[in-house]
Formats: structure tokens, sequence, C-alpha cells
């Protein structure tokens, strides 16, 4: 992860956080359309679900089934709500803890092989998901399963409009950005980054593969289920069919997009962009996919460094010179005391 | 199970095998010689079936002449898929970057090809599903079951390409090189050849076997834009089951899909896709580098 | 008991046999030189040491304890550290970086202690941070330290390897052709190095093809020719050995 090192850098960050938290937590006073609304939560959701590529990437692993437990965590959620009257606050954490539990046992298995394999695997680990879905009755089969309750009022907060769901979106998006941000820069993400960036160096220094993918692989997964967990309930239906098709795609996308080396920011930009851009070409639907295959193409041919890549290359240079055109004048000032 | 049944399940097998044998050696071919896993490679199964629809059904060209000629096609729209796309891709990322790099970029541009083809496709021809005639109308009489003669052409051309495939991999000097290639491309550089015209090649070849693949089962298929997604999946899986870089592998990989899908559908219905999924799971557990294939990277 | 055990072992690839019923010891605190033509087997002996490959037959002992078959990173963790021939680093970090990863397996703190940033895992943190920078004075790198891997010029790059791997603290230090390469200062400056990484109480396997720095470095020398070791003694000794001027016959004089 691209961090600035030196000590304005460290504070221009931080109160960037700053305002864009604020401006996401005040964003509902401003926009009345629920619409609108609906476009910003399943843009958290992308997020999410994007960050989870990157951290499987930050290892070198390319999973192509990242819509696998996005579905599992829905499924879960729903069954347990449904089935044994859970409600939201009860489902969600058993929900990520059992798919984590799941991804332990399944990813055991997956994380052995490496590069190609581990990524058709995945492909078809997410389909198959799809297909067991359609196929099990007890999952409500090709009709899915509908009328998931809604999350329990939270003190007088009742979810019965957009707004309080965006919150909770968002709730659940800085979980994540926080569990996956302490991860990276522990020991754990130095590992990872050395997994990536030379296995066998990393195998030298004492770094067991296997172990450090496999956790990654249970991180991701348990973000995935979180997410949708909280799809379950928000949508109150889930179909095998929501998961299947161009999502794991789309969210790699997402990540290639916003730009891979920017395993957080990176994913958000793209979920962002990939999620209201769209939305206002909706006129020309027929053509969507011939217009994303395209943008995917050109993004991968001439801006290979995502859109974030792409900036940031060009800041380092005016961001350093416009910084110290900024001090030599201070200098000056102070001087002519 | 009555012979019979048995029989037009064999059949059965042997032509879903024969198809996937065909799609996965392309597959193949050009992720051992250019190191893309291509994503779009269903689309060529697809484009090859809808070459013979336009040249068979549609110009009444002879059928054995039109799948010539929609190999050819293909081979060609193949070689600029290369040019234009893959080639730039390869040469940005060859030496500053990773393995997983390359491979997901790679992966990612034959995705965007995979949707532009696919809805273009759709957008020329439309959603409708078409059927062609088949040259072949005929069945056999074997032991009171009846075998349509089209299943047996798609095994037949299935054969002739595997021996035809053997003997340009392993007594041409041409097959020499595209081995080499695959496993160290400089190496190959240094002998002054141009790999260049080798990955076009292998490009080329494999999306023309996609093609032929298409074209050999169109009559006995509906055409659809949306053939190409299908039949990708179930292609990754026998590549990963066969073993990648194993041909004998993919072979034999094919033909044992082929075996459970039939036999499996007949008797468990639609969970038999399912089935087949966890089987291979399971498998790849005990065996990851696959049947015959070198351990995975 | 030597610090590093090496029973009958042998290797074959396909039809090859790279390694033949090999056996030999490395003392502890003694600097062992394995020197032998092209294909005698010693980067493969390497690799079957460092757990990159399993040997046919034969084991290995480390300090008494048995080591063949395991994996490279349990191999590490015993303490054994290796560098390979081509420069392998973490070539888009930097020197600094690069050396800090080689603390790997030295942090006391648990795992979900880092993940929480913990006053006591930041402390160690800097510790390793201090640390890092005495290796990098060792190795005469630290005016490179915020250069990247990939933009230090090679002889640079032999040494941040070895940076690397003395940062994990080895009890062995195995050396693929350290100064293949250098011209006679760099090589002499890598000499002393060596030397004194031995005085740091390190015993060193070094595989070279350069004479004056092996003659110069080891206390013995093992000979291996195709996969069978021709010839074990003292430096002196070998240069006169006639088995061993025969396997080099043609080859650059000793």
């Amino acid at each position: 992860m691209k961090q600035l090192t030196s000590m304005k850098g460290k504070a221009v960050k931080q109160v960037a956080i700053i305002i864009l938290a604020v401006f996401l937590l005040t964003l509902p006073l401003y926009i009345d359309s629920a619409y609108i609304m609906h476009l910003l939560i399943m843009a958290c959701i992308g997020t999410i679900l994007g960050m989870t590529f990157s951290l499987l990437f930050s290892t070198g692993l390319i999973s192509l089934g990242a819509a696998a437990f996005y579905a599992v965590g829905a499924y879960i959620s729903a069954v347990l709500s449904m089935n044994f009257g859970f409600s939201f606050w009860g489902a969600f954490p058993v929900t990520v803890i059992a798919s984590a539990c799941l991804a332990l046992v399944v990813g055991s298995i997956f994380v052995r092989s490496g590069g190609i394999a581990f990524a058709i695997i995945t492909l078809l680990f997410a389909s198959a998901i799809v297909l067991a879905a359609g196929q099990v009755e007890y999952l409500g089969g090709w009709g899915g399963i509908i009328g998931i309750a809604r999350p329990t009022p939270l003190g007088p907060v009742e979810f019965t409009n957009k707004t309080p769901y965006y919150y909770l979106a968002l709730a659940i998006l800085a979980l994540v950005i926080l569990a996956f941000y302490a991860l990276y820069t522990s020991r754990i993400g130095r590992a990872w980054k050395a997994i990536k960036l030379s296995p066998n160096l990393s195998g030298t220094l004492g770094i067991n593969l296997y172990r450090y993918r496999l956790l990654a692989f249970v991180v991701a997964a348990a973000g995935a289920a979180a997410a949708g967990s909280f799809y379950a309930h928000y949508f109150q239906t889930v179909t095998p069919g929501a998961f299947g098709g161009w999502l794991s795609i789309y969210i790699q996308l997402y990540a290639v997009l916003g730009g891979l080396e920017f395993y957080l920011l990176g994913p958000a930009v793209g979920a962002v962009l990939m999620t209201f851009i769209p939305e206002y070409l909706r006129v020309i639907k027929e053509y969507e996919p011939i217009v994303t295959g395209v943008l995917l193409l050109i993004v991968i041919l001439f801006f290979p460094g995502g859109i974030l890549g792409s900036i940031i290359n060009s800041e380092k240079i005016n961001g350093a010179r416009l910084w110290s055109r900024i001090s030599s004048i201070g200098t000056w000032m102070k001087k002519s005391r | 199970m009555t012979v019979g049944l048995f029989i037009q399940l064999l059949v059965n097998a042997l032509t879903i095998g024969a198809i996937y044998i065909l799609m996965v050696l392309g597959l193949d071919i050009i992720l051992r010689g250019t190191k893309i896993l291509n994503f779009a490679h269903g689309q060529f199964y697809m484009l090859g079936a809808y070459m013979l629809l336009l040249l068979f059904q549609l110009l009444h060209i002879d059928f054995a002449l039109s799948l010539v000629l929609s190999v050819l096609i293909l081979a060609l729209v193949g070689a600029i898929c290369y040019v234009s796309i893959f080639h730039t891709v390869r040469q940005r990322f060859a030496v500053t970057t990773t393995f997983s790099y390359r491979l997901l970029l790679s992966a990612m541009a034959s995705v965007g090809l995979m949707m532009i083809l696919q809805q273009g496709t759709l957008l020329v021809f439309g959603t409708q599903e078409r059927g062609i005639q088949s040259p072949f109308p005929q069945v056999l009489d074997v032991l009171d079951v009846r075998v349509s003669l089209s299943r047996l052409l798609v095994i037949a051309v299935s054969i002739i390409i595997c021996i035809l495939l053997y003997l340009l991999m392993y007594r041409t000097r041409l097959g020499k090189i595209l081995r080499a290639v695959s496993y160290d491309p400089e190496a190959v550089t240094l002998q002054g050849i141009n790999t260049f015209w080798i990955f076009i090649f292998c490009f080329a070849l494999g999306s023309a076997l996609a093609g032929v693949a298409g074209g050999v089962i169109a009559p006995l298929f509906s055409v659809t834009p949306s053939m190409g997604q299908d039949v990708i999946f179930l292609s990754l899986l026998v590549l990963l089951v066969g073993g990648i870089g194993s041909y004998k592998g993919t072979v034999l990989g094919g033909l044992v899909v082929g075996l459970l899908l039939s036999f499996g559908f007949q008797f468990l219905g639609g969970i038999a896709e399912l089935f087949l999924f966890i089987l291979v799971i399971i498998f790849l557990s005990f065996r990851p580098g696959g049947l015959l294939g070198e351990a995975a990277d | 008991m030597a610090l590093l055990e090496i029973k009958n072992i042998t290797r074959i690839f396909g039809g090859l046999i790279a390694v033949r019923d090999l056996s030999l010891d490395v003392n502890e605190g003694e600097i062992l030189g394995l020197i032998g033509p092209n294909g005698a087997g010693k980067s493969t002996l390497f690799n079957i040491i460092s757990g990159f490959i399993p040997p046919n037959k034969g084991k290995i002992f480390f300090k008494g304890e048995e080591i063949t078959g395991l994996r490279i990173d349990q191999i590490a963790q015993k303490g054994i550290a290796r560098i390979f021939q081509e420069p392998t680093l973490f070539m888009q970090e930097t020197v600094f970086e690069n050396v800090l990863s080689g603390f790997h397996r030295h942090y006391r703190q648990p795992f979900w202690k880092a993940f929480l940033h913990t006053p006591a895992a930041n402390r160690e943190e800097t510790l390793k941070k201090e640390k890092a920078l005495e290796i990098l004075d060792f190795m005469s790198l630290t005016s490179m330290s915020n250069e990247l891997a990939a933009n230090l010029p090679h002889g640079h790059q032999r040494a941040l390897a070895i940076a690397i791997a003395l940062a994990t603290g080895p009890e062995l230090l195995l050396l693929d052709e350290p100064v293949t390469g250098m011209n006679p200062t760099e090589t002499m400056g890598m000499v002393e190095k060596i030397k004194r990484i031995r005085q740091r109480g390190i015993t060193v396997l070094i595989v070279e093809h350069d004479m004056k720095a092996v003659m110069s470095l080891c206390d013995r020398i093992v000979v291996l020719s195709l996969g069978v070791k021709i010839a074990e003694n003292m430096p002196a000794a070998i240069r006169k050995d006639e088995q061993v001027i025969e396997a080099y016959l043609g080859k650059q004089v000793i």
C-alpha cells in the first residue's frame, strides 16, 4: 500500500480522511432521492467486495470468485433469519464466523494451488455456490428466499427508509476498512507483501506461504460474508441469480479500475465509479457490457495503474514542487521580517 | 439399464468429451504459449458456430468448406485480437512486474474482450436461438439404438484434430518451437526466432480449435450468443482436472468429464453439474496438479 | 557432532543423478567451501539443504535434529539462511525495508497483538528497525537505505541479499556464488565481510567458482564432480590433489 511517509504527508492524509468522513456522514442531509441513496449503499457493498479481492491480491493470489462468500453470507443470514428467527444483529456475527469457518475448510484446499489454478478454482467455486443455491430446495431453489426481515430497530432508529441502511452499510464498511488496515500495517501485512513480491525469498525468511495465504483467504471471505449478510436484510430477498454471471468479474474490475496497488482506496474509487456511471448511461443499456468491456481494455492497456495509479504518479512530481514553492515563500517571508 | 441406453449415453459422453477436449487443447495451447488465461475462449467457440450459420446455412456453402473457412476466419480473428490487445499487455509488463500481475491483467483484458464479443454478436444477430440444418441428418441403427451421424462427426473431427495436433507438436520443427516457447521464451528468441509470430500462431491456433468445436457442434445444439459463456466454465474445469500443461491429461480429463456429465444427467438430473464441481474440488484437494499436469505454479 | 550433517544424500532428476550418495559435515564456526565444475550438483545440494527440493535418499541433520523434507520456511526457522545465485530481493522495496523483512521469525509478540498495534508490539518494531540499521552498516549499505533494491548495482544487490539473510539471525549461512561477477576490489571487500560474518559466530557454507576467494576464505574445501564428492581437505592440499585437477581439466586453473 502506498504510504506517504513524510510528516506533511501524514497530516494531509489525516485531514483528508476527516473531511471525507464528515462528508459521508452528513450526506443524507442533503440528498433527497431514495434512488441515489440506494446507489450509495450499493457502492459501499461494492467497495467491501472489491477490498476482499485486493486483500487476496496483496498476497499474490488472484481470486475470481469474489462473489462466492458474498452469496454464502447472504444465504446463511437469510436462513438464520427465516428459519431460526434471528434478527439481523444476531445473524450478522454468526454469519461472519460461520463463513470464516467454511472458508477455512475450503481455503485449505484451494490455497495449495498457485497462480492460475487458484484463479480457476475460485471461479468454479463461485459458480458451484450459485448452482448449489439454485438446486437445493431448502435454500429456495432458483426462486430464492423472499421476505427476509429488516433489521430490528436499534433504539429509536427504525429501518423503514434508506437512510438507516446507509449508515449501517457505512458502519460495516468502516469496520472492514479498519480491520484490513490494521492487518496491512502489521507484521501480517508485511508478510503478505513479501509473499507477493517473492514467494521464494519470503520462504527463506521463515514465512509460511500457505498459512499466510490461508489467513488472507479467510479474512477476505469474512468481509464478503459481512457484505452478504447486509445484502440479505437490505434487499430482503436472496436469489441465486443475484450472485452469478458477471458479478465476480465486476468486483475485480473495481480494484483494477481504481488501482491495483491501492488495496483500500482503489476498490472504493472503482466501486463508486462503476456504480454511478452506468446508471447515468442507462439509456444505452444494451450496450452496457460492450462499454464495460471497452473500458476494461482501455484501463488495462493505457492506465494499468488504474485511476489512482495514474494520478498519484503525476501528483508526486507536482505535489512536491508545489510544496517546495510554498515553503520557500514561507522562508522568504521569515527572512524579510 | 439397457444396452441401447448405455450406448446412447456413451456416444453422448464421447461427443461432450470431444468438444471439451478441443476447447481445452486450444485453451492450453494459448495458456502455455502466451501465458494468457483467455476467458474470451468461449466466445471463439460461439463465433465458430455463428460462422457456420453464416456460411453453411445462409450462404449455402458446402459444409466441409464452411468448416475450413470458419476455422481460418477464426484463426485470423484470434491473431488480430492477440496483436491488438494482448501483445501490448505483454510488452508493457514483461520485466517489471510479478507473474500475478501479468496473469491478472491479461486475464482481465480477455474478460473485456469476452464481453465485447458476446454483446456484439447479440446486437448483430439478436438473442433468438437459431438452428442449423444438420448436413448429416442420417441416423444409424446400432443394436436398437439410434445414433445420430452428426454426433459421430463431432467425435471423428475431434480424433482427427488430436492426431494432427500430436503430429504438429511432436513431429515438426514448428511443434518443437511451440513447446520450447512455453518453457522459456527467451531461449527461443536467442535462437533467432521471432517469438512475436509464435505467440500469434499459438493464439490463432487455440482460437481456431475453439472455432472448430463450435462449428461441429452447431448442427446439434442451438446457436445463441450466450453459447460461449455456457461452455467456458466447464472448459476451465477440464483444464484444471486434466492438469495445466499436459495434453494427455486434457484428453483424459475431457473424457472423464464427458462421461460424468452424460451419465450424471441421466441419473441425477440438474444436480449433475453441481456434483461434478464437488467431485472436482475433492479430487483437487488430493491432487492439486490435476490428473497429469505439472504441479500448479 | 557437526552443526550440519549431510548423510548419503541422493537426488535424481528424470534419468540424471544430480547428487550421488553424498555425505559431508559442516562444523560449527568454520567456513566450508564447495567447489566443482558446472553440473557437479552444488546448487542441487543447496536446494536440498534449504528445503526447496527433497532428496530421494538420505538424511540431513542440523544441530542433531533431522531436517530432511521440512518446508522452506521451517528450515529457515531452524536458523539456516540461504542466498540465491540470481539476486532474489524484494525489488520494489527499499533496501531498508528489505532488511527489515528479514526479522520476520524473531518477533516475540503474537499475531493478534501485532494486529492490534499494542505498545509492546510497537516497541518491538522500533528495536527491529535499529537492528536493521546496524546490519546495513555492517554490510556498508547505509548510504543506500532508501534506494529501491531494483536500482542497486549488482554488487550491492549481492550485499543486500546477505544483509537480509543476516537479519534472520542464522547459525548457518549458505552462500551461493557471492562474488561471481565482481571485480577484484569488490571481491576482496566481500571476502572481508564474510570473514567478519564468521567472527559473529555464524557458520558459512559457500559455493564459489572464484578460486582466489575460496582459497583465502575457506578453512576446508569439499570438491564435487558429477554429483560425487571427490575430495575434502584443507585448501593447500586441495590445490595439489590430482583428482581435483583432473576434474577441472580445461577449466580455470586453481
